[in-house]
């Protein structure tokens, strides 16, 4: 156990040092900072101080190391659209997309349970043909069209629930279940297949002959097998959920979180709190592929102990 | 058991409908989020929003634009070439107690020229040389050469408490003497403000107002007709339909194509000229901003501005001329480069396919290219050889109102965006800058005017306007400086 996870730090870090020096050259890539940051009628002399404050002046490889240096102790510098510590902005505005991601996944997960369950008893029945042809529909659909439908239905037409903002609980629903529709029409096809699979074993026709009730049999036993490959999916769609998808979302619902925060780094040409931001987000995907490994190895020994 | 579920179905979707705003509280959805909340240090739309409630100015402009008095009691007074002279109204003070007399004003306008604040916004106070308070209530400001705009500077100049200003919350929870005072700032979400109870001016008829900051068009509508809000900026123009009210007032905004007149098919007037004449401004008006637009009278200046030529007025659309004109000049069928970028203005890329396919409508051939900002930048700035792209679509915008802002950075040579060697405007408009005398300063503007017109150096098009939503309850007439004073609003 120990060295499985010892071989996934180390390969963590080798994804983290990539995105460090893939971040840094990127952003000394895609034009002059100064240029864009600075209003068109800037003197030279304004734009030689402003050079000076971002450390443009300085040779490339002074410029890496510092920045290697303070990313290591996540000194990440100040933001030039806010004017205050990036670590500060990101520190707000985590929360809101963790809590975002987090309440998603598990919607996803509430969801996708029962359907991929109901969908598994009778295969091919009508039940199954609709949650399939359902699922895929819900993978087709852009997410930003999505979210603006579930507006006009549940905001504008219905009037349950506000558009946009943050606040109280009502504010999280729309949101969240626009990030969760995708993901959960992808883990209503696992969980379905997985049970088809389960029901279809051995044990379960000895459950069943033993004359257990067939809730049981299902609710139970099968479901329990059926565990680990339901929420190794569901982890990968809460990494891939956090890692970008809440861009969209966030701008849709005016949701202050970091995907919105990124949006406005980039229209505002805020490179130091970009970088941040895509550093951060990928710490956190790095993270929480180790500790899901880590997770289904405890649930789940049978797992290899090598790290592929 | 049945109507008890029904029931506490009901209960909960109850519970999560909005609440219903309280008659005197509002809320106004701005595109941004304001940078800083500290009125000197940035220079963006949202923060201006918000401050605008928050600080006072020596100097006003009423609905129209004239300039009007702040807090000012009497209109300035020049004592020397390069020293103006305000006097102040007695007996305002900042909500937290300091008073706003002349050193107030005094520390204000050095706080501006301070390197250590690194403005944005000094390109606008660029002439202060620093201020002096002379008693309780009279302030001298020096300038660094006559500057006959100062008067209008100081609309655009808010006065911070000495103070209170100092301190590092300054910029997070800004202290003023306006109508309105700072309540709190849920970062990402929303600014709340309150009206002032110690205003010297009557009471306002909106007791509370919030800000919320949503970048999406399409979400900006959606909290307007789901009745969250009541006053909704930025409205796409095909939106105006849709919401309960709405509004729109002539902007400060003036798209227009800077035409290099040095080099390139462009160089010969004539066919500066045809490229005037074959663009149907009236028809990108109505079809592009379906009439929220209104055809730019050849100069760059909406008739509020100083310096506006009443005698200039459009190049009527004229495709058969057009065709003569590049005929007589031999660019007939002539290479065309037209440089612009998308997403920095409103509907920027359409515009300038549009102006593309009018100029190809005429004969010529042109090359329509539309860049990533940066890389926009790099042509629109002169490069380091002189040489600069045929045609480059750009908006200039001008909050001060008088022509010298938009003349010195797109018609006088050494201005960054000016795409001619001139000399005579050059002078023209340096001289406009420290020319005192008002007559006359008009009189070189509108030489400028003509000139610039008749030369053709720019493809005028328009004056876009600027578009609100507001709820059935708001009542609130829009600027021409595009303000929103929330002290201006009431409602129902």
């Amino acid at each position: 156990m120990s060295w499985f996870v010892v071989n996934r730090l180390w390969q963590g870090a080798i994804v983290v040092v990539s995105v460090v020096i893939v971040v840094f050259v990127l952003t000394r890539l895609i034009g002059d900072p100064v240029r864009v940051m600075l209003p068109l009628e800037a003197t030279p002399e304004q734009r030689a101080v402003f050079e000076q404050q971002l450390g443009l002046d300085r040779p490339i490889l002074e410029q890496f190391v510092t920045y290697v240096r303070d990313v290591a102790v996540l000194d990440f510098g100040e933001s030039l659209w806010q004017r205050r510590p990036v670590l500060e902005i990101i520190v707000e505005r985590a929360p809101a997309t963790i809590l975002l991601t987090f309440s998603a996944i598990a919607l996803a997960v509430a969801l996708a349970i029962p359907l991929g369950v109901v969908a598994a008893l009778r295969p091919e029945g009508l039940v199954d043909r609709v949650v399939v042809i359902v699922s895929l529909l819900g993978l087709s659909i852009p997410q930003f069209w999505l979210g603006l439908l579930l507006i006009v239905l549940f905001s504008l037409t219905l009037g349950w629930l506000p558009t946009s903002g943050s606040g109280g609980v009502e504010h999280l629903v729309l949101p969240a279940l626009t990030l969760a529709l995708p993901a959960m029409t992808r883990l209503v096809m696992v969980v379905r297949s997985t049970m088809i699979d389960e029901l279809n074993a051995q044990y379960v026709k000895v459950l069943r002959a033993k004359g257990l009730r067939p809730w049981r049999v299902v609710g139970v036993h099968a479901l329990r097998n059926s565990a680990v490959p339901i929420l190794t999916i569901a982890g990968w769609e809460l990494i891939r959920t956090l890692s970008g998808y809440t861009v969209v979302v966030e701008t849709v619902f005016a949701w202050p979180g970091l995907g919105l925060t990124a949006i406005q780094a980039i229209e505002r040409q805020d490179l130091i709190l970009l970088q941040a931001i895509v550093f951060v987000t990928a710490l956190s995907v790095v993270v929480l592929n180790l500790l899901l490994d880590v997770l289904f190895k405890a649930i789940d020994p049978r797992i290899e102990m090598s790290a592929k | 058991m049945r109507t008890q579920f029904i029931r506490w179905c009901l209960g909960a979707l109850l519970a999560f409908t909005p609440l219903t705003a309280l008659a005197d509280e509002i809320t106004i959805v701005i595109g941004s989020e304001p940078t800083t909340l500290d009125p000197h240090a940035a220079d963006d739309g949202g923060e201006k929003a918000v401050n605008d409630n928050i600080f006072d100015t020596l100097m006003v402009r009423d609905n129209e634009g004239n300039l009007d008095l702040g807090i000012a009691s009497e209109f300035p007074t020049q004592v020397d070439p390069t020293t103006w002279e305000f006097k102040i109204q007695p007996g305002i003070t900042f909500t937290n107690g300091e008073p706003l007399n002349a050193e107030a004003v005094a520390f204000s306008i050095e706080r501006m020229i301070d390197p250590e604040l690194n403005s944005e916004q000094l390109s606008y106070f660029s002439t202060f040389a620093g201020a002096e308070a002379i008693d309780e209530l009279t302030v001298h400001v020096k300038t660094s050469g006559p500057d006959p705009i100062l008067p209008a500077r100081m609309y655009y100049f808010m006065i911070v408490p000495p103070e209170a200003s100092q301190s590092d919350d300054f910029a997070a929870a800004p202290i003023g003497s306006g109508p309105f005072k700072f309540v709190s700032w849920d970062r990402g979400n929303q600014i709340v403000l309150e009206a002032n109870p110690e205003y010297r001016g009557e009471a306002p008829d909106v007791t509370q107002v919030t800000y919320r900051f949503i970048e999406e068009p399409g979400t900006r509508l959606s909290t307007l007709v789901a009745g969250e809000v009541d006053l909704v900026t930025n409205l796409l123009p095909e939106f105006m339909g849709q919401v309960p009210q709405a509004a729109s007032m002539r902007s400060l905004e003036h798209p227009m194509v800077l035409l290099n007149a040095d080099g390139g098919i462009t160089a010969d007037a004539r066919v500066r000229q045809a490229l005037n004449l074959a663009v149907d401004k009236e028809a990108l008006a109505s079809a592009l901003f379906e009439g929220q637009a209104q055809v730019e009278q050849g100069q760059l200046l909406g008739p509020t501005y100083f310096g506006y030529n009443e005698g200039v007025t459009a190049y009527p659309y004229d495709p058969e001329r057009a065709m003569e004109l590049l005929e007589e000049a031999g660019a007939a069928g002539g290479d065309i480069t037209l440089v612009s970028t998308s997403g920095r203005w409103l509907k920027d890329r359409e515009l300038t396919e549009v102006i593309g396919g009018f100029w190809s409508a005429v004969g010529l051939n042109v090359d329509v290219q539309i860049y990533e900002f940066d890389e926009y930048l790099q042509r629109l700035f002169r490069s380091e050889d002189g040489q600069r792209s045929d045609a480059i679509f750009v908006v200039s915008g001008n909050e001060l109102l008088d022509a010298d802002r938009s003349f010195s950075a797109y018609l006088a040579p050494s201005g960054f965006g000016a795409s001619n060697s001139v000399e005579e405007l050059e002078e023209l408009i340096t001289t406009a800058r420290t020319e005192i005398d008002l007559d006359a300063r008009q009189a070189l503007y509108e030489q400028v005017v003509e000139y610039a017109h008749e030369e053709a150096l720019l493809t005028f098009l328009l004056n876009i306007n600027n578009i609100w939503g507001m709820s059935e309850r708001l009542s609130w007439e829009p600027r021409v400086d595009g303000k929103m004073f929330v002290s201006t609003m009431t409602v129902e």
